[in-house]
C-alpha cells in the first residue's frame, strides 16, 4: 500500500498540507474581498451594518479598500502559486475530462435516486466541472482587480473604455463568485459528499469511504500510478 | 441686476471672448491635452453689480436641462429613509446643489488693518488623482486626459459614495432620477450625483467652460497645466501671495492665486453640506492605500516565483523517495 493510506486508522491522505493551506488561503482570503467588496458598495452605512459595534470602519470606503487590497496580496498571490505549483508537479486531477458533463448529469441524477453513481476517481466529475468554473471566475476578477488597482495608483486617466470593462468584468464576476461560494457550500448539503467534509479540514478521508466511492483513486495509488 | 445680456450672447454664440492663456482658441478643434485652470482672487469682485456673479450664472444657463424631470413621488429609500430633493429649490445659489455646479464664499478678512473682501469661486478641483472617481462602484465618475473629472449620468446610482471621498463633499445628489430607477430603487442607489465637469463636452467642442468664457475680469483662464502652473507661480511671486490647489488632495488641475494666505481664507468658511472649506495641505486620504495597492500589483509575480520554487523542491524530494 501507498504512503497515503492509513489501514489502522482507516484513513487516506486526500489533500497534502501545500494543497490544504492553498485552499484556506483562497476561500478565506475570497470571503474577506467578497465582504469588504460589498462594503466598497454605499452598503454598510445604508442597511445600518456600520452601526453594529465593531464594524464602524465598514463605512469608510478608504479603510475598506486597504483591507480589500491585503486579502487581494493573499488571494491573487495564492491563486498564481497554486496554478504554477501544480502545473510544474504536473498535476491534472481537477482538470476536466471527456465526458464529465455527461457523467455530472448522471450524479446529479444518482442523488436524487435515479440510478447509480458511477465509479470515482479521486475528483468527482462535476467537481472537476466547478473547479474549471470557479478558476475562470477567480482568473476574470484578478484581471480585472489588476486593472482596476494600476488605475488607483498610477492611471485615474486610463481609456474610459478600458475602466468600464474592468469594472463591469469585477462586477459581474463578483456575483458570480458568490454564486459559485454557494454552490461549494452547498454541495456539503449532498449526503453522499459528507464524508469529504474531513479532508478539507484534515487532509485525510475515511478508507471505507473513498474504497467504495473512489475506487478508481485507490487502484491506481495501489498501482503506484497515482501520487495522492 | 441681472446679468448683462451681452455676456450670455457671448457664451451661446460661442464668440472669441478668450482667456489670456487661450487667447488664439478656436471654436470647433477640440481644446485637448493636460489642462489646468487658474482662480486669480485678486481679479475676482464676485460680480457684485450683478443679482448673480456672471460664472454662476453662466453655469446654471449651461446645465439648466442637467437634471431630468424628477419622479414624482421620489421612491423612499430602505432602509435608512434619506432623500435629498433639490427640484424644488432650483433657485439656490449660494451653495452647491445638483442644481448649481458653483457658487462665490465671500471673505471678510482685515489685512494689514484694512477691511477687506475676497471672493473665492467653488466648484470641483478636478484632482490629479481624484477618489471620488477612482473608487467609484460603477466606474460612473471618470478622470479624462484633459484633467476634467467628469460624472457618467446615465450610469450613476447616486450612492453618494463620490461626496464622502471628495475632502471638499463636492458632489451633490438629486434623488428620483437616473438609473436606478428603473432597478431597485427602494434598495440600491438613490438617484445621480452631479457637479462641475469643467465644460467636457464644451471643450471637446472647442469652447471654453462657461464660466471662464464669461468671467467680466477674466480672473479665471484655463490652458495647458505646464503654462498655468508657471503662471499661478509668477502671479503668486508677484502679489508676493500663496497658492492653493497645487498639493492639495495630492494635487488638482484647480490652482487659486490669492495675495492673502489660505489659513486665513479658511477661517472665514464653516464645512457644511454644499459649502466646501478650504484646509491648506489637505491631504490625499487615499494614499494610505497605495502601498498596499503596490503589493498587490507585485504578488502575481511573487506567488509565480514561490510556486515553482516549491513545485521544484517537491518534484526533487518525490525523485529521492
Amino acid at each position: 500500500m501507498t504512503r497515503h493510506i492509513d489501514e489502522e486508522k482507516n484513513l487516506i491522505v486526500r489533500h497534502t498540507k501545500i494543497e490544504l493551506l492553498e485552499h484556506w488561503l483562497i476561500a478565506l482570503s475570497g470571503l474577506v474581498l467578497f465582504v469588504t467588496g460589498l462594503f466598497e458598495m454605499p452598503f454598510a452605512k445604508r442597511y445600518y451594518i456600520s452601526s453594529v459595534p465593531g464594524l464602524g470602519w465598514s463605512e469608510d470606503y478608504i479603510v475598506t479598500l486597504n483591507v480589500h487590497y491585503a486579502a487581494a496580496i493573499v488571494f491573487v498571490g495564492t491563486s498564481l502559486f497554486h496554478v504554477i505549483y501544480h502545473l510544474a508537479r504536473g498535476d491534472r486531477g481537477l482538470i476536466p475530462r471527456k465526458g464529465d458533463f455527461k457523467a455530472s448529469l448522471q450524479v446529479i441524477k444518482s442523488f436524487f435516486g435515479a440510478g447509480e453513481e458511477p465509479r470515482f476517481d479521486k475528483y468527482l466529475p462535476e467537481q472537476r466541472l466547478a473547479y474549471i468554473g470557479m478558476a475562470f471566475i477567480n482568473f476574470m476578477l484578478i484581471m480585472s482587480g489588476l486593472v482596476k488597482t494600476y488605475k488607483n495608483l498610477y492611471a485615474p486617466d486610463m481609456s474610459y473604455g478600458i475602466v468600464l470593462t474592468a469594472t463591469w468584468i469585477h462586477n459581474i464576476f463578483f456575483v458570480l463568485f458568490f454564486l459559485a461560494f454557494l454552490a461549494h457550500i452547498g454541495a456539503i448539503v449532498i449526503k453522499p459528499n459528507r464524508p469529504l467534509v474531513r479532508g478539507i479540514f484534515t487532509g485525510k478521508v475515511r478508507l471505507d469511504y473513498a474504497r467504495v466511492r473512489h475506487p478508481i483513486w485507490l487502484e491506481e495509488l495501489e498501482k503506484g500510478t497515482k501520487d495522492g | 441686476m441681472n446679468v448683462s445680456r451681452r455676456f450670455f450672447l457671448k457664451v451661446f454664440a460661442g464668440s472669441a471672448v478668450a482667456s489670456l492663456a487661450w487667447s488664439n482658441v478656436s471654436n470647433s478643434a477640440p481644446i485637448e491635452g493636460n489642462l489646468a485652470t487658474l482662480i486669480d482672487l485678486s481679479l475676482c469682485d464676485g460680480c457684485v453689480n450683478l443679482r448673480l456673479p456672471a460664472c454662476v450664472q453662466a453655469c446654471r444657463e449651461i446645465n439648466k436641462n442637467r437634471v431630468p424631470p424628477v419622479k414624482e413621488p421620489i421612491p423612499e429609500p430602505w432602509p435608512r429613509k434619506t432623500i435629498e430633493d433639490w427640484s424644488k429649490k432650483k433657485d439656490v445659489f449660494d451653495r452647491l446643489t445638483p442644481y448649481n455646479f458653483l457658487y462665490i464664499h465671500r471673505a471678510e478678512l482685515i489685512v494689514g488693518g484694512e477691511k477687506k473682501t475676497f471672493f473665492i469661486p467653488r466648484r470641483c478641483m478636478h484632482c490629479d488623482n481624484p477618489a471620488c472617481a477612482t473608487i467609484c462602484p460603477f466606474s460612473a465618475n471618470h478622470k479624462f486626459k484633459n484633467g476634467a473629472v467628469v460624472i457618467d449620468e446615465g450610469l450613476c446610482f447616486g450612492g453618494a459614495k463620490c461626496r464622502d471621498v471628495c475632502p471638499w463633499n463636492i458632489p451633490q445628489r438629486q434623488s428620483g432620477v437616473g438609473i436606478y430607477l428603473h432597478i431597485l430603487p427602494s434598495f440600491m442607489g438613490n438617484g445621480v450625483m452631479y457637479k462641475c465637469d469643467l465644460c467636457h463636452e464644451r471643450l471637446g467642442k472647442g469652447k471654453l467652460p462657461a464660466c471662464i468664457e464669461i468671467c467680466p475680469r477674466r480672473a479665471m483662464i484655463i490652458g495647458k497645466r505646464k503654462e498655468i502652473e508657471e503662471m499661478a507661480e509668477r502671479r503668486r511671486r508677484e502679489m508676493n501671495g500663496f497658492i492653493y490647489g497645487k498639493v492639495e488632495n495630492g494635487g488638482t488641475s484647480t490652482l487659486y492665486v490669492s495675495p492673502v494666505s489660505f489659513e486665513l481664507l479658511n477661517k472665514t468658511m464653516k464645512k457644511s453640506p454644499g459649502k466646501p472649506d478650504m484646509v491648506p495641505g489637505i491631504k490625499r486620504r487615499m494614499e494610505i492605500t497605495d502601498p498596499l495597492g503596490k503589493v498587490v500589483l507585485f504578488s502575481p509575480l511573487v506567488g509565480a516565483v514561490v510556486g515553482i520554487a516549491a513545485g521544484w523542491k517537491r518534484r526533487k524530494e518525490e525523485k529521492n523517495d
